[in-house]
């Protein structure tokens, strides 16, 4: 267990260096560099100016160079500072951080819940109506764009009835109901495009288990309470759902960035696309990295969290 | 049309040895497991030679090594004299040519998704032996070979029985027109009515086409009819190698005596030593010490469990690794 | 057993077409495609155009001519919708036939050689599994183009415009099919007739392209038509960004990006477009699910 950890650990460690070179490099490809920038902001620097800036940003350097110097930094805590909101990255991304996981963790929970009670009716009214519908919803949020969900949610509840705020953050002295009334709309097109295909893999899962030799054992042998039948089955059911889940909580950071944009709702998904868009690079680069460390912490966890569900599957060790 | 290095056995091998092993991984050492050691086998032009033992005794990597099909560790083996691991391109294709392959599993040997035709053409094409017009006529004229009707060319081998399947597999493996064929289990599968008459189309095309069979199994009274010689393999080792009539009637190896005893035979009024085989094969993994076969032999003696017995000759073709052979006191 | 000659694909297609959803998804499919790249007739046909502005007739409402009325520059909305559909469903075509290519690629080399290859391989397709998929298309489809050498004729032109997105959506969409496939070959490699093929001294090349991949299809297949959907999705979120497709070419995700700031006024300029890709994508994704169990070996009479 301990070597199976420190091997996934390293190859994680290896995998995020790799991949903040490689967004390193990508993000050097795009549109203008900063000082480029600069100098639109001010037209009056004059060309001995730029090319001290230049010497001193070391723009002109090869992108090793650029990275290492970055990295070194880096490493050392010192993750710079936003070109944007002139402010140090860490100062942002940690209130950014803070919004995010109050709505994908609301979200998240929701849709999990959902999911599961959906995808278990599912599989024991299976080939029913109440099963045609339950997967029609499942296919409707797999495939609705999740920006046009919004969309059509801001004008219906905020345009047209003015029920709810057409997105933001609450004020403080809002209070919970405030926070409250500004969630509603993002959690619900998160949990409206998520559940779908979560619920669709608990409903397999499901039936999957209940075909199983010792459910129809159990049920041959007279175990004729369903709910007893139904808990055990459940509690099988949920070992791969859970995984999924486990799987899924990666990309809770930058999964629901297009919701955030559309809501404006401060968190890391917004964050990350108005530091691309914007041509913010350090931003963009530290919350990227920061998004990739919690998908392979996640990944490492699912795995975790599979043996201890499972015992049949041992760390480190593979069938042949 | 084959070179010829030397006058042999069609098809030998001299000390095989076959290991699996895995590569050492991060933080675990490597593990090795020898399928097959030291084993030396002959079969001559025109012989059905059959390599029987339990499950797990290593006689389909044996096999699988002769096709190339496993890479081997140690020893040699040689199709016609020339040594295969210093054959050139040319004399090794001849050699996948003229040694053939039928496999035990008749579901699993035919590609669903390819038509009969396409299955049994196989080898021709690779091989780039003859026109398509040519093919399309060797395959109706193996069919017919192994008693299928013409039309099956154009079918899938689902639409097939299990025995049928197994004559497609024939036909493929007759398709180059080879002088071996190798056999794993060929009937094992099948049911017992077939079993009879896979083996009267085998030894039909033997006579007819010269060919030679090694024929791989865990049943001595299968091979009983078919086989010329017969040799016992055990833990990965070739055991004993004797004519088929006096392995039957004189095993010198208490396994052979063990396996044969094991077979419902027709007046077999005599006292059988070692009739009853207790226990299962050990692990390839962890091998007994000395003789492999010591801590399930009747007859097993201290040196039995120290010192490994070597292969010889206690009568005219009839060799065998044991330190206490039967009948010979 | 020996039933008429009925090939493995002509029951599945018998099975397909027992299933009425997956059948009725397939047909509004064909329809949705058939009409979009007839748009240019049925402009003719309907004397409107949904290319040119018209800023005499902007906001139309519905009416014979204009099935669902014209937008802020007086272009008639349902042609509009056909012309960026050619655009959204050539992408989700070519980039998820693309992804399954390379996935294949990759998952037969994995899969066939095995050892230090597939580990190689496998890390990449972890590696690209761990991207934050959203943000790095954007950095993607944002890449000056101009940096890599390109001219910048060439990188304004709307063609590049449109393959830059069908090659990220593909470069990053192709781990799915990789990792059925490399499981496909893994076991279709032990498998008895692949053996007997290696036997005969068949090359790698051929028991790839004769035994394996014939007998992977339906996993590629499948999962081809469900990343469809998602290349959609994927294409019209980049193009709503402002980071797809350019104007003057247009998709639905674009038109959305206009209609958004119309809202208040013209609500339904932003309905249509969504409910095309919302009835594109649902289509697509029952067709994949009526194919998953059309295929499904347990179903299989052997």
């Amino acid at each position: 267990m301990g070597r199976f950890l420190l091997g996934r650990i390293t190859g994680a460690g290896i995998v995020l260096l790799l991949k903040s070179f490689v967004i390193f490099a990508l993000i050097g490809l795009m549109p203008g560099d900063p000082l480029d920038l600069m100098m639109n902001a001010n037209p009056e620097t004059t060309p001995e100016q730029m090319a001290h800036l230049r010497a001193m940003y070391g723009v002109d350097l090869p992108i090793t160079q650029r990275y290492w110097t970055w990295l070194v930094a880096a490493l050392q805590g010192d993750f710079g500072y936003s070109r944007i909101q002139h402010r140090p990255v860490l100062d942002i991304i940690i209130p950014a951080l803070g919004n995010t996981l109050i709505l994908t963790g609301a979200a998240f929970v929701l849709s999990t819940t959902l999911a599961v009670t959906l995808g278990t009716i599912a599989a024991l009214k299976r080939g029913t109506w109440i099963d045609r519908i339950i997967n029609l919803f499942a296919f409707a949020g797999i495939s609705v764009p999740s920006f046009w969900l919004g969309l059509l949610m801001i004008y219906l509840f905020a345009v047209r009835l003015g029920w709810l705020p057409a997105g933001g953050m609450p004020r403080p002295e809002q209070g919970f109901g405030g926070m409250l009334a500004h969630l509603v709309m993002p959690v619900m097109t998160l949990v409206i495009v998520e559940t779908g295909g979560l619920a669709r893999y608990a409903r397999a899962a499901m039936i999957e288990v209940l075909s199983q030799d010792y459910i129809r054992t159990a049920r041959a042998k007279g175990l004729t309470d369903r709910r007893m039948l139904v808990r055990h089955a459940l509690r099988n059911a949920l070992i791969p759902v859970l995984t999924l889940v486990a799987l899924q909580l990666g990309g809770l950071f930058s999964g629901a960035a297009l919701t955030e944009a559309m809501f404006a709702w401060r968190g890391m998904g917004r964050l990350i696309l108005e530091a691309i868009l914007g041509n913010d690079y350090n931003l963009a680069l530290v919350c990227l990295m920061f998004v990739t460390a919690t998908i392979l912490i996640a990944n490492i966890c699912a795995d975790i969290a599979y043996t201890w569900l499972d015992p049949r599957i041992s760390l480190g060790k593979r069938r042949r | 049309m084959h070179t010829v290095c030397g006058m042999t056995a069609l098809l030998e091998t001299t000390n095989l040895t076959v290991s699996f092993g895995d590569r050492a991984g991060w933080f675990r050492p490597a593990r090795e497991v020898l399928a097959v050691r030291s084993a030396s086998i002959a079969l001559q032009a025109g012989e059905v030679l059959a390599v029987v033992g339990e499950s797990g005794s290593g006689k389909t990597t044996l096999a699988r090594a002769l096709l190339g099909l496993v890479p081997i560790a140690a020893g040699e083996i040689r199709y016609d004299g020339c040594d295969t691991a210093t054959m050139t391109a040319p004399q090794a294709l001849a050699m996948r040519r003229s040694v053939q392959m039928v496999f035990q599993d008749p579901f699993g040997s035919l590609d669903p998704r390819l038509p009969v035709g396409a299955i049994i053409a196989e080898p021709l094409d690779i091989h780039g032996i003859g026109s398509p017009a040519s093919r399309r006529a060797r395959v109706a004229e193996l069919l017919g070979l192994v008693g299928l009707a013409a039309d099956a060319a154009g079918r899938y081998p689902h639409q097939f029985s299990g025995g049928q399947r197994q004559r497609i597999a024939f036909a493929r493996a007759l398709a180059p027109s080879p002088r071996v064929i190798i056999a794993d289990e060929p009937l094992s599968a099948l049911d017992v009515s077939i079993q009879s008459q896979m083996l009267n189309m085998a030894a039909e095309l033997r006579a007819r086409l010269g060919l030679a069979y090694l024929i791989i199994s865990h049943d001595l009274a299968a091979v009983h009819h078919i086989a010329d010689r017969v040799a016992t393999m055990y833990l990965g080792r070739i055991v004993e190698v004797a004519d088929v009539d006096e392995l039957f009637t004189r095993p010198a190896h208490p396994y052979t005596a063990a396996l044969l005893a094991a077979v419902p035979r027709i007046g077999a009024g005599k006292w059988m030593p070692g009739a009853a085989l207790g226990g299962d094969i050990p692990s390839p993994l962890a091998p007994p010490t000395g003789c492999a076969f010591h801590p399930r032999c009747p007859a097993a003696s201290s040196l039995c469990a120290t010192a490994t017995p070597e292969m010889r000759a206690i009568r005219a073709g009839h060799d065998v690794a044991c330190h206490h052979p039967l009948g010979t006191a | 057993m020996t039933e008429a000659s009925v090939s493995v694909w002509q029951l599945r297609w018998r099975r397909l077409a027992r299933d009425r959803v997956a059948l009725g998804a397939l047909s509004v499919l064909v329809l949705l495609y058939g009409l979009c790249f007839s748009a240019a007739w049925i402009e003719v046909w309907l004397d409107v155009t949904g290319v040119d502005t018209d800023l005499m007739s902007r906001f139309d409402p519905i009416d014979a001519r204009h099935w669902l009325g014209s937008d802020e520059a007086g272009r008639d909305e349902f042609t509009r919708i056909l012309r960026g559909g050619q655009i959204s469903l050539s992408i989700g075509l070519f980039a998820a036939i693309g992804s399954s290519f390379v996935g294949t690629v990759i998952g037969a080399t994995a899969g066939y050689f095995r050892g230090r290859v597939d580990m190689v391989l496998m890390r990449f397709t972890d590696f690209m599994l761990a991207m934050p998929a959203l943000p790095v298309l954007i950095i993607l489809a944002a890449i000056d183009l101009t940096k890599l050498g390109f001219s910048q004729d060439f990188v304004r032109s709307g063609a590049a415009g449109y393959w830059r997105i069908v090659l990220i959506v593909t470069l990053l969409g192709w781990t799915t099919v990789a990792r059925l496939v490399r499981a496909a070959t893994l076991s279709l490699v032990e498998r008895e007739f692949v053996l007997a093929a290696r036997a005969q001294g068949a090359s790698s090349l051929r028991i790839l392209w004769v035994h394996v991949l014939p007998n992977a299809v339906t996993p590629i297949i499948v999962a081809t038509t469900l990343r469809m959907g998602s290349v959609i999705l994927t294409e019209s979120a980049l193009s709503f960004l402002g980071v797809g497709i350019q104007p003057p070419s247009t998709s639905w995700g674009s038109m959305l990006t206009n209609a958004q700031e119309l809202m208040a006024s013209n609500p339904l300029l932003a309905v249509y477009p969504g409910a095309a890709i919302l009835m594109a994508v649902i289509a697509i994704n029952f067709v994949g699910d009526g194919l998953q169990s059309a295929f499904d070996p347990r179903a299989d009479p052997h």
